[in-house]
C-alpha cells in the first residue's frame, strides 16, 4: 500500500524530535452490509476506508494521528505535526532497515468477498427470513443482515518491521420478533468467522433462524423474571460473554498498568475458584476474533489467562509492555487507522470441566438457566459488571421449568468467578463485537455450561 | 483531488454511467485530544480525517456507496458498487433527491477559532483538573483520566437537483475520571466521572468545577452497600434519566414504527404517556452540541412536539417515511455517520422540565432510591418491548434525605409504563448530547438487590 522509501522518510520525520519508536498502520478496507427486512432487501451498502495512523511514542508518552490523505508531503507534515507534541530533543538518527516479515496464514479463505456474491447473499438471507417467519405464528417481524469485510493493513515500525496482512471477515444476522397481544419480544443469532464467503454457503442458515425465532417466541409468552440472589447456570458458547466481562477487559494491560484494574498485581494469586482455566487464544483457525498478527504487527498466540483458578498472565500491548515490564502478548488491537492500538481480547473462553450439562441442571434445585445471553459490561477499576440475557428459565427441583424474560445478571468479578461450582465438558464459542477504547472488534467469547452458586438477579417479578 | 473536483468528476462519470440523480454527502473533521496521567501526557491525539457517501438514481432505484479516498479509482468504486447495489433493492418506495427547502433557519455552533486553541492550553488544562482532583481529597487514589479536547466538523450536501447545504460545528471539552478508596488499603474502589463543553471557547469551561465534580461523584459512591429486593419509588438523576431515554428514542421514529419496531405504533392522537410528559425534538435551540438547520436529506429542520400533554402527536419523518404514511415531514432524515443510508432519528429530542429541582424531589420522598448512573444500557434495554432491566448505582433515601450509597442492584422496567408513572419531573435538564431529560421521579419501579 505505501513505498518503503515512504515509509522510511515518514518514520524519519516522526521521530524528529526525540521519540524513541514510531510505526505507522496503513489500511484499506471495503466493506459490505445488506439488510433484509420482513423478507424485503431494503439496504445495500458498500465502503471504502481508507487511511494511515502515524503513532510515536517516547517512554510512556503516546502520540497519535491519523489521516485518509496518503502522500508523503501530507504524511511527513502528519508525522511533523504529531512529533511536535513530543518536544524533546532533536533527534537520534533513526537508521531504519526495514525488514519484510513473513508469517504463516492460519486462515484459509477460499471465496474472497466481492460485489458479484450479493444476489447469492440475497438468497441466503431469504432462506433465513422464511424459516424465522415461518416458525411461529407469533414471529410479526423479522430483520436480518449479512456483512463482510475485507481489511488490508500494512504495519511499519522504527524498530524495522514491516508486515502486511488481509483480514476477510462474514457474519449474518438474523433477528426475530415476537408479537403476543400488547408485548414484543426479539431474539437474535448472528454467527461469524474469519473468512470468506464459504462461511455462509457452510452455515446451518435454517437451525439459527429458528434460533432466533425460538428466543422471541418463547421470551414474548414469559412472565417475569424474578429478583434476588440465586444460583444461575449458564450455558455453554456465547455465556463466555460473563468471563469476557467479568474478568477479561480487567486483564488488559490498558487497566492493569496504571494499577486501576482490581487484577493488577495479582498474578499467582487465586481469582477465580479452582475449576476454572481460562485462556485468550488469537491463533484458532478461522476463528472471529482471531488474527495472524495483531494491529501493532506482533504474531498473535494462545495466551493462559486462569489456570485452576489461579492468575497466570494479562493481555498485554506495546505500550502495556513498556509501562509492566513483560513481554506483549501480541493484543494490540484497533477497530480501524482512526484509533491507537490498545490491548484487547480475541477469542476468549473458559476451559472443559468434567460435568455434563445434565448434571450441572439436575444438581441446581431452584435457580436461573441462562440458556442464551445478550451482551454487557464492566466498570474494570470496580470490576463491577453486568449482562442481559436474552433467555432464561427457572430451574426447578433439577429440571428445567418455565421461561422468564427481563433478567439481568451483575456482580463483581473475583467475587463471581470464586463461585463458579461446576464446569461442564461441552465448550462452545459465540460471535460478538466488543466495544472500549480502542473502537468495535470482533471477539468470540466462549464456555462449557458453568454453574455459579449464587448471582445477584435483577427481574421484575412481585411488580 | 479536492471536494469540488471530486464531486465535479464524479457526477460526469455518474452521467455516462446511467444515473439520472446523484447526491454526494461530505463529512470531515479535525481534533486535537489530550489527556493525562500521573502528572504526564499520557496520549495526544490529533485528527483529520473526512468521508464520502455517494447515492444515485439508476433503473428507478437508489444505490449507496461510500469512501474516504477521493481518488480516480474511488470514483470507478463509487459508481460500480451505488450500480450494483441499487440493483439488488427490492423496496417499493422509490427514493428521489430533493432540491432544497425554501429557507432555512440561522443555526451558529461555530466558531472559527475554537480549533486553533493551543494544544498547551489543553495539556495545561488536563495537568490543572488532575492536580485539582488530587488535592480537593486525599480519598482520590488515582485520577484515571484528565482530559482536553477541541474540534471541528464540516457537512456538505450537494446534489445534481440544485441542492447545496453546507454546516460546520466546533466544540471543546474538558473531562475527568477518578477512582476513590477511604483509605490505601481498602479493597472497596468507586469511580466517578465529570465533563463539560462549550461551542465557542475553550476558556468557556469551568475547570476546576468539572475537576470537584468528578471528586464529589466517587467519594459520595464510597461505602455503597445493596439494598433489600423490594419495589421503591425511584429518582433517575438527570444524567441517568437522559441515558435511559436515549435508549429508547428510536421508537419514535416513522420507520421504527412502520417496520413493526415500536409499541407506539397506531397510536397517534392517543395518550401514551402522563399528562405532565411533553416530549420534543428541537434542532434550533441555542448552545446545543446537536442543531443544525438542515437534515441528512437538505430539508430545513423545525421544532416538533412528539409528545404533548401525554398525547403522541407525530413520530419523526424523513421525505420517504413522510411520503408512505401521508404524514409531514418533521425533517429528521439522518444518517449514522457519513456512510450509512439515510434513516430517521431525532436531533435534539428531550423531555420538558418540570418545576422542581432534585433537592426539592428528594425532600419529597419518604422511601426511595436516587439513581445517577446506569450500565449496560446496549444490552439491558429492548427499545421494541420497552423493558429494561439495568446495574443502577445510587443513593438510598429515607425521610427525605439521603442516608448512603447503593450499588449492585438492577432496576426495571418498562418504558412505556414509565411514561405514564412519572410523579415528578425536575426543572434541570442538561443539554450536552442529542437526548436529554430533566430529573424523573418514578412512583414505584423493581430494585433488585440482596
Amino acid at each position: 500500500m505505501l513505498q518503503e522509501r515512504l515509509i522510511v522518510n515518514v518514520l524519519t520525520a516522526a521521530l524528529e524530535t526525540g521519540g524513541d519508536f514510531a510505526e505507522i498502520f496503513a489500511e484499506d478496507k471495503t466493506s459490505g452490509r445488506l439488510e433484509m427486512v420482513g423478507g424485503v432487501l431494503e439496504s445495500s451498502l458498500s465502503g471504502r476506508d481508507y487511511g494511515v495512523g502515524i503513532r510515536i511514542l517516547k517512554g510512556n508518552f503516546s502520540v497519535y494521528a491519523y489521516t485518509n490523505d496518503s502522500s508523503e508531503h501530507n504524511l511527513i507534515a502528519t508525522a511533523r505535526s504529531a512529533a511536535a507534541a513530543i518536544r524533546g530533543s532533536a533527534a537520534g538518527s533513526a537508521v531504519m532497515d526495514l525488514r519484510r516479515t513473513d508469517f504463516d496464514n492460519r486462515h484459509s479463505v477460499e471465496i474472497m468477498p466481492d460485489s458479484s456474491q450479493k444476489k447469492r447473499k440475497i438468497e441466503l438471507m431469504r432462506r433465513a427470513h422464511s424459516t424465522a417467519a415461518g416458525f411461529d405464528p407469533c414471529i410479526a417481524q423479522t430483520k436480518i443482515h449479512a456483512t463482510n469485510q475485507l481489511q488490508n493493513v500494512l504495519i511499519a515500525n522504527t524498530e524495522g518491521l514491516l508486515v502486511q496482512d488481509t483480514r476477510v471477515y462474514t457474519r449474518l444476522g438474523i433477528s426475530a420478533v415476537a408479537e403476543d397481544g400488547d408485548q414484543k419480544q426479539s431474539g437474535f443469532s448472528g454467527p461469524g468467522a474469519y473468512a470468506g464467503h464459504e462461511f455462509l454457503e457452510g452455515l446451518d442458515i435454517e437451525e439459527h433462524a429458528r434460533t432466533a425465532s425460538r428466543i422471541a417466541v418463547t421470551m414474548v409468552k414469559a412472565g417475569f423474571a424474578p429478583s434476588g440472589r440465586l444460583p444461575v447456570i449458564i450455558d455453554n458458547g456465547f455465556g463466555g460473554v460473563l468471563f469476557h466481562e467479568a474478568c477479561g477487559h480487567g486483564l488488559e494491560s490498558t487497566a492493569v498498568a496504571p494499577g486501576s484494574s482490581v487484577f493488577a498485581g495479582k498474578l499467582g494469586e487465586r481469582v477465580a475458584s479452582p475449576l476454572v482455566t481460562a485462556v485468550d487464544d488469537g491463533t484458532i483457525a478461522n476463528a472471529w476474533g482471531s488474527l495472524n498478527i495483531d494491529d501493532e504487527g506482533a504474531r498473535t498466540q494462545r495466551n493462559v489467562l486462569i489456570e485452576n483458578g489461579l492468575l497466570k498472565g494479562y493481555l498485554i500491548d506495546r505500550m502495556g509492555s513498556r509501562r509492566m515490564g513483560m513481554p506483549s502478548t501480541g493484543s494490540g488491537r484497533r477497530q480501524s487507522y482512526k484509533f491507537a492500538p490498545a490491548s484487547r481480547m480475541n477469542n476468549t473462553f473458559i476451559c472443559n470441566g468434567t460435568s455434563t450439562r445434565e448434571e450441572i441442571i439436575a444438581n441446581t434445585e431452584y435457580g436461573i438457566y441462562a440458556k442464551s445471553m445478550g451482551g454487557g459490561s464492566v466498570n474494570t477499576a470496580t470490576s463491577d459488571f453486568n449482562f442481559a440475557v436474552q433467555e432464561a428459565y427457572i430451574i426447578r427441583n433439577g429440571k428445567i421449568a418455565e421461561p422468564v424474560k427481563g433478567a439481568t445478571l451483575i456482580g463483581k468479578g473475583i467475587d463471581c468467578l470464586s463461585k463458579i461450582d461446576m464446569v461442564g465438558n461441552n465448550l462452545e464459542h459465540g460471535q460478538g463485537m466488543c466495544g472500549s477504547v480502542s473502537g468495535s472488534l470482533p471477539v468470540n467469547c466462549g464456555q462449557p455450561t458453568i454453574r455459579i452458586s449464587e448471582m445477584t438477579v435483577g427481574g421484575r417479578k412481585g411488580e | 483531488m479536492n471536494i469540488e473536483e471530486f464531486q465535479e468528476a464524479l457526477f460526469a462519470k455518474g452521467r455516462k454511467a446511467g444515473f439520472t440523480e446523484m447526491e454526494i454527502y461530505y463529512a470531515n473533521s479535525r481534533s486535537i485530544s489530550v489527556s493525562v496521567l500521573k502528572g504526564e501526557i499520557d496520549a495526544y491525539k490529533i485528527v483529520e480525517s473526512g468521508g464520502l457517501s455517494f447515492r444515485g438514481l439508476i433503473g428507478g432505484k437508489m444505490g449507496y456507496s461510500s469512501t474516504e479516498r477521493l481518488d480516480d479509482e474511488s470514483i470507478d468504486y463509487l459508481l460500480d458498487e451505488a450500480g450494483s447495489n441499487a440493483e439488488v433493492l427490492e423496496n417499493e418506495e422509490p427514493e428521489e433527491l430533493f432540491a432544497g427547502s425554501e429557507r432555512y433557519h440561522s443555526v451558529n455552533t461555530y466558531s472559527a477559532s475554537l480549533i486553533k486553541t493551543s494544544p498547551d492550553r489543553l495539556i495545561e488544562a488536563a495537568l490543572a483538573m488532575e492536580r485539582i482532583a488530587l488535592e480537593a481529597d486525599h480519598r482520590i487514589d488515582m485520577v484515571r483520566r484528565s482530559a482536553a479536547s477541541v474540534s471541528e466538523s464540516e457537512v456538505l450536501i450537494v446534489n445534481t437537483k440544485g441542492l447545496n447545504c453546507h454546516r460546520k460545528h466546533s466544540s471543546a471539552s474538558a473531562s475527568i475520571y477518578v477512582l476513590a478508596k477511604e483509605s490505601k488499603d481498602a479493597k472497596e474502589t468507586v469511580t466517578g466521572g465529570w465533563f463539560d463543553f462549550s461551542l465557542r471557547s475553550f476558556d468557556d469551561i469551568d475547570l476546576e468545577a468539572v475537576a470537584l465534580t468528578g471528586v464529589r461523584e466517587a467519594v459520595s459512591k464510597l461505602g455503597a452497600n445493596t439494598v433489600q429486593s423490594d419495589n421503591y419509588p425511584v429518582i433517575f438523576r438527570n444524567d441517568a434519566a437522559t441515558s435511559l431515554l436515549s435508549s429508547f428514542t428510536s421508537v419514535f421514529s416513522a420507520e421504527s414504527v412502520d417496520k413493526g419496531f415500536s409499541r407506539l405504533k397506531g397510536k397517534l392522537g392517543e395518550r401514551v404517556a402522563g399528562s405532565n410528559v411533553s416530549i420534543i425534538d428541537d434542532p434550533l435551540m441555542d448552545n446545543v452540541p446537536s442543531s443544525k438547520s438542515f437534515d441528512a436529506e437538505g430539508s430545513a429542520t423545525a421544532r416538533h412536539e412528539l409528545i404533548k400533554d401525554g398525547r403522541l402527536l407525530t413520530f419523526l419523518h424523513n421525505r420517504k417515511t413522510a411520503r408512505k404514511t401521508g404524514a409531514a415531514n418533521t425533517a429528521n432524515a439522518a444518517k449514522g455517520g457519513y456512510k450509512g443510508m439515510v434513516e430517521v432519528s431525532h436531533h435534539n429530542l428531550y423531555i420538558a422540565p418540570g418545576t422542581a429541582a432534585l433537592a426539592e424531589i428528594i425532600r419529597g420522598t419518604e422511601r426511595g432510591i436516587l439513581i445517577v448512573e446506569l450500565q449496560g444500557l446496549h444490552a439491558g434495554t429492548n427499545a421494541t418491548s420497552g423493558s429494561f432491566s439495568l446495574a443502577a448505582i445510587g443513593y438510598l433515601i429515607e425521610h427525605g434525605e439521603i442516608v448512603r450509597p447503593v450499588n449492585q442492584i438492577t432496576v426495571s422496567g418498562n418504558f412505556f409504563e414509565l411514561l405514564n408513572g412519572i410523579e415528578t419531573i425536575g426543572n434541570d435538564p442538561r443539554f450536552v448530547g442529542s437526548c436529554t431529560s430533566p430529573t424523573l421521579k418514578i412512583g414505584s419501579l423493581s430494585v433488585s438487590g440482596a
